[in-house]
Parts: structure tokens; sequence; C-alpha cells
């Protein structure tokens, strides 16, 4: 234990050096810094809207509409005495985001039920986010006059009737059946907000498989480089020490720099969806989720955390032997992509479609690939899918234990000294 | 006495290549023996094999009566591998470089204390111990790197090319070092290109080239017998 310990420590100091603590400090202050300018850039877009009216009817409907859109969170700036050309570059120097033009006559059409139009002139002053999201209010602009002529034709003509039963006399009342329990509420809006929060689990994984491989890799690279290995492997130290040592140190390491990075992509994320949560919260979704049992209890986070840890394993694994064959730090770059491989495939499939869609040789192809479990694990733990876990996790275990056993082997024989991978280059025997 | 080394008809193929085509010899305690030879001719490969490094494709090896194949872990606990190309790790100082290895060896702290202690005497840096490696010259590393090959004064230690990369006044006291510790009863298997430092240091020499010893014995023997006045050209005689 003493020499594990000892070369644990070794290992640990090696891999948290100044250029990996810089890069994660730097990775949060941008996240952090990024998240903030978006979650201003969206107070912003969700204030009051400045809209410039031109108003050439100056009817009573007019005159209504105009202050129908006062009270709807539109700040308006009326422009009077002026035609459309001179009103467009009024509001075009100002800082309005629309420009509403009512044409002559408008009223009276409304009031003979023919077809008219009203000019709407959007400014687009930039491509951001915000900037976005504010030209949406067009749409919201256009809706809400055609509310106010239609309500108010429906209370002159038919004062005893409520104008939005006439307009939408079918009420929807959707339920969502998950297993056995049944809820109120929108499926779509449901899975967006379950695909909304498990999103994460996904994306930290990967970037654990991809940080403690490449560590793995390295260091092994590095020994090599640096001459070290040999007198390494000469130190009355058993051999599977040495490789555990490596593969527990890079998983350490690699669990606190994608624990920072995630703190650091959860400010971004809270910057870019915070007020979408607080609307999902408002509409008592997550309550619905609780009553259909989408949410992971205890039992449910240690499975999901044995299906992590068993995926982190078998990639830390696969690196030692992929380590081996490296010659030097340079080629333990390369090396690290057919890791990357295997975890962009489940999570390309985890994020854009569902894994029993696809046709039985893919769905076997996919299966095989020990990192495709934990993927799968987090829907299937919520959907009570528990067998599926499990098989994923006895299987990763079988694949753990085999790659172990192949990294022992190599760590034993001359071949982790004769073992080498080069590229564009012959192969030399020793 | 019971020899420390003994080897016996040792092989060792890289794929279709013979690297070492039946070598055999034995080294006494407190002895120093040296293999000369030019560059592939197995030197390297012989030490390697004897560190535990590799594993011989036919013939037998046991140091203090260990078999290579079975007791490996037993005979790492014994000796002591310096490589011809070593390195030492950069970001480390060099004094916890010494304790890392140390903590293999020692059982108690105190051990490990003592075996840094010898250690940093070998390797004579001084205040530069408290650097990190990756600022040393290459004289420096080998020096360090002598220290933490000797400090445990193994039963075996097995050096390649002890003193390469070190100057002339370097590679006076590094010799010296050698000397002394087979004095305290450590046994040295090195190799060497430095014919002056062989006979300096070595009791036997074997003779090897393309994987075989052709000849073995003092060095006044070998120049006896080849008519030779020195070891190289009592080499160049034995090749012919």
């Amino acid at each position: 234990m003493k020499k594990f310990t000892n070369l644990l420590l070794k290992e640990i100091r090696e891999l948290i050096n100044k250029q990996l603590i810089i890069s994660l400090v730097v990775m949060v202050l941008l996240f952090t810094m990024m998240g903030e300018m978006a979650k201003s850039e969206a107070k912003k877009a969700a204030a009051t809207q400045k809209i410039s009216v031109l108003d050439l009817d100056l009817s009573e409907l007019s005159g209504n509409l105009i202050g129908q859109l006062g009270q709807m969170n539109f700040k308006i700036d009326r422009m009077e005495n002026t035609d459309t050309e001179t009103a467009l570059g009024q509001a075009r120097l100002g800082d309005s985001t629309l420009l509403v033009v009512i044409p002559a006559g408008f009223g009276e059409s409304v009031g003979r039920l023919e077809k008219t139009e009203i000019q709407t002139y959007s400014f687009l002053r930039s491509f951001s986010l915000g900037n976005l999201r504010k030209t949406e209010v067009v749409k919201a602009l256009i809706s809400a006059v055609n509310n106010y002529i239609s309500n108010d034709f429906l209370k002159r003509n038919l004062p005893d009737f409520e104008p939005e039963n006439l307009k939408n006399p079918i009420k929807t009342r959707e339920f969502v059946i998950v297993k056995e329990k049944t809820a109120e509420g929108s499926a779509a809006a449901i899975s967006g907000f379950v695909y909304s929060q498990s999103i994460f689990v996904p994306l930290i994984l990967m970037m654990i498989i991809i940080y403690s491989s490449q560590m793995v890799i390295s260091a092994i690279a590095m020994e090599k480089q640096d001459k070290t290995l040999e007198t390494l492997l000469t130190v009355p130290v058993k051999r599977t020490t040495i490789v555990s040592s490596k593969m527990l140190a890079a998983g350490l390491v690699g669990l606190l720099s994608a624990l920072i990075y995630m703190i650091g992509f959860n400010f971004y994320m809270g910057g870019m969806m915070g007020d979408m949560n607080q609307a999902a919260a408002g509409a008592q979704l997550p309550k619905v989720i609780q009553e259909l049992g989408l949410v992971l209890n205890t039992k449910g986070y240690a499975i999901l955390g044995i299906s992590l840890f068993l995926a982190i394993l078998c990639a830390l694994a696969m690196a030692t032997v992929l380590g081996v064959l490296a010659e030097d730090f340079r080629s333990a770059q390369s090396l690290i992509l057919p890791i990357m491989l295997l975890v962009m495939i489940p999570w390309f499939i985890s994020f854009f479609g569902d894994v029993n869609t696809l046709s039985l040789p893919v769905k076997i192809f996919v299966l095989l690939i020990p990192f495709s479990h934990p993927f799968l694990a987090s829907q299937n733990i919520m959907l009570k899918n528990y067998p599926a876990v499990l098989y994923g996790i006895i299987y990763m275990s079988v694949v753990f234990v085999a790659l172990v056993v192949l990294a022992a082997r190599i760590f034993s024989t001359d071949r982790v000294l004769t073992m080498k991978l080069r590229f564009g280059k012959k192969k030399a025997v020793f | 006495m019971e020899p420390v080394l003994k080897v016996q008809g040792l092989k060792k193929n890289y794929g279709k290549l013979e690297a070492l085509r039946g070598i055999d010899f034995e080294l006494n305690p407190g002895e120093i023996f040296a293999l000369i030879g030019p560059n592939g001719a197995g030197k390297t490969t012989t030490l390697r094999i004897i560190a535990t490094l590799l594993s011989p494709s036919d013939g037998n090896v046991s140091v203090f009566g260990f078999d290579l194949k079975k007791d490996a872990d037993r005979i790492r606990e014994k000796i002591s591998y310096l490589p011809e190309e070593a390195g030492a790790y950069r970001q480390m100082k060099g004094i916890s470089y010494l304790k890392f290895t140390a903590n293999f060896y020692a059982r108690t702290n105190e051990e490990a204390g003592e075996y840094v202690k010898r250690a940093a005497e070998i390797a004579g840096l001084g205040l530069r111990l408290n650097e990190k490696v990756g600022t040393y010259s290459k004289g420096m590393i080998r020096k360090l790197l002598l220290g933490r090959a000797l400090m445990t004064r193994p039963a075996l230690a097995i050096l390649d090319e002890p003193t390469s990369g070190l100057d002339v006044i370097n590679s006076l006291e590094v010799r010296e070092i050698i000397r002394n510790y087979t004095k305290e009863g450590v046994s040295v298997l090195l190799s060497s290109h430095n014919m002056l430092e062989i006979e300096f240091l070595s009791d036997r020499v074997a003779l090897v080239d393309h994987g075989r010893i052709l000849d073995m014995g003092t060095c006044p023997e070998l120049k006896e017998k080849y008519q030779a006045p020195n070891l190289e050209v009592v080499f160049r005689s034995a090749v012919r």
C-alpha cells in the first residue's frame, strides 16, 4: 500500500501541473463571462420593447389599437404629421426595434370585414442572440393586433358571448403516461424539460473520459520519452501496482477537471437558459415530472454512478493499453483518437436520436461500445428500465476486467518496452 | 562462495533477429564484471534481461539463487539498474526524485532518509538537489541517477555505461564511487565503451560480439593471451 501511495502521489503531482491549473481557471472565467453576457443580452431582450408607430388612418380603431399595444409591454413612440419615408428615416436614427405603419382607410376596411394590411419595418442592427429575440416582437405584435380586432368585432356583434370561446370552442387537456403513471401535461414540454435536465450527464461523461484517457496515454508516453520507464520497471513494485496507480491518478484528476469544467459550463448555461428554467418552473412542469416518476431517486443516482464509473474505468484501461503503443508524447496525441471515436458515436446517438430505433446490426454495434451504456442509463433509469442498465453494468465490468488483464500482461512482459505504433515510419525492431 | 549471478545459454530473439545467441558467465560477490563490445553486440540486451526488463527467449538466469522467470519480483529487491539513456522526472526536484525511489526500498521513513542522504553524497549535487530535474545538465542527471542506483547498497548493481555524458573529472569521481562500493560487498555488472574505464574498474571482462561471448578473463590475462598492449587491441584480435 505504501508503494502504491508513493506512485499515486507522484502521478497526481505530475498531472496537476501549472498548465492544467491555468487552463482550467481560464476556462471557468471564460464560461462565466460568456454566461454573464448571455444573461445580460437576455435581460435586454426581455425588457420593454420600444416601437415606433405611424398612424396614417387616425380612426377610432387605430387609436384604440395603439392604446392596446401600449398596455402590452411595448413602449410606443408615436410619429405624427409625416409620411412613411420620413418616419422610416427618423426611426432608423433612434433605438426603435420596429416601425409600424397603419395605412389610411384601415378602420374602414376592418369595419367592412375586408382583409387589410399593416406594414412593419424591423431594424436589424446586429445578429446577436438578444437581437434575434427582438425580431420576434413582429410576430407578437401581429398576433396582438389580430386578437384585438377579432375580439372587438365579436364583442360588438355578439355581446352575449365570450370572444375566446367563439374563436377556440375546443379546449384540449393533455395527459402523459409513463409506464403505469399518468399526469396532466404536454408530452413535448415534458420531453423537452427531461432532455434539458439530462443533457449534462453525457457531456460530463464525455469530458471525463477524454480528459482521463489523454492523461493516462500521455503519462505512459512521457515515461518513455523521458527514459524513466525502464528505471521504474526495475524497482521492487508489482507491475499491476504501476498500472493501477497511473489509472487511478488519471481518473481522479480527470474527475476533478471535469467537475471544474462543469461548474464553468453551469455558469454559462445558467446565463443562457436561466429564464427558460424559470418559465418551466412557473408552469409547474417539475411537479408533473415528479408525478410521472421521471426523476432520479437515490437508487437511480447510485446505479447511474456505477454505470458512469465503470465507463471511466473501461476508458482508463483502454488508454493504458494504447499508451504502451506510444513512442513519445507527440505520438500519444494521436492515440486518443480511437477512444474519442468510441465516445463520440454513442454521444451523438444519445444527443440526436434513440438507440432503440436503430437497425439491429447498428444497434448491436452501438451496444458493443462500452461507453454507450452510461449514455443510455439515465433515460433507462428514469423509465425504470433497470434490466437494460444492469446488462450494461455487467458488460462494462467484463470489458474492464479483460482490459485490465491485457494491460497487466503487457506491463509484465517486455512488450511494454518493445511495442510501438509509428505513423509513417518504418517499424524498428529495437 | 555461491556466485551472485549465473547466466547459462542466454538467448534473445527480436522477431527473426538473434540478439543473443547463447551467453554464459557468472559473477562473484564483490566482483566488478564488465561486458565490452561494439554497438549491437548484445551488451545492453543482456543487462536488460538480468534487470528483469526483458524476458529471455531461451537459457537460464539466476540472481542470488532466484530464477529470473519465476521470481522477478524478488530479484528486483536485490538489484539496482542504471540504463544507458536513463532520465529522471523533469517536474520533480532532485531530492524528491531520490525520496520517491527510496520509498520503494525502505521499510521505515528513517531508512528512506538514510538512503536519500547517501544518494545525495554520491550525486554530489549540493543545493542543486532542491531544484527541478528539468533544469539539470546531462552530467548532473547522470550523477543523480548513479546516486539513486547505489543509495540502497544493492547486492547487485547493473550499470550500463555509468559515465556516459560525464566530463573527465566527474567520470573519475564516479569510477571511484563504484570501486569503493564493491569494497562494501556490492557486486557490479557493467558495460562500457570506454576501455580505460573498464581496465580501471573491472575484475573480469567478457568480450561480446554478435550475441556471443568471444572470450573472458581478467584484463592482464586477456592482454597476455592476445599479446596486446591494451583492451582495444585485445578486442580487435578476438574479433578476428
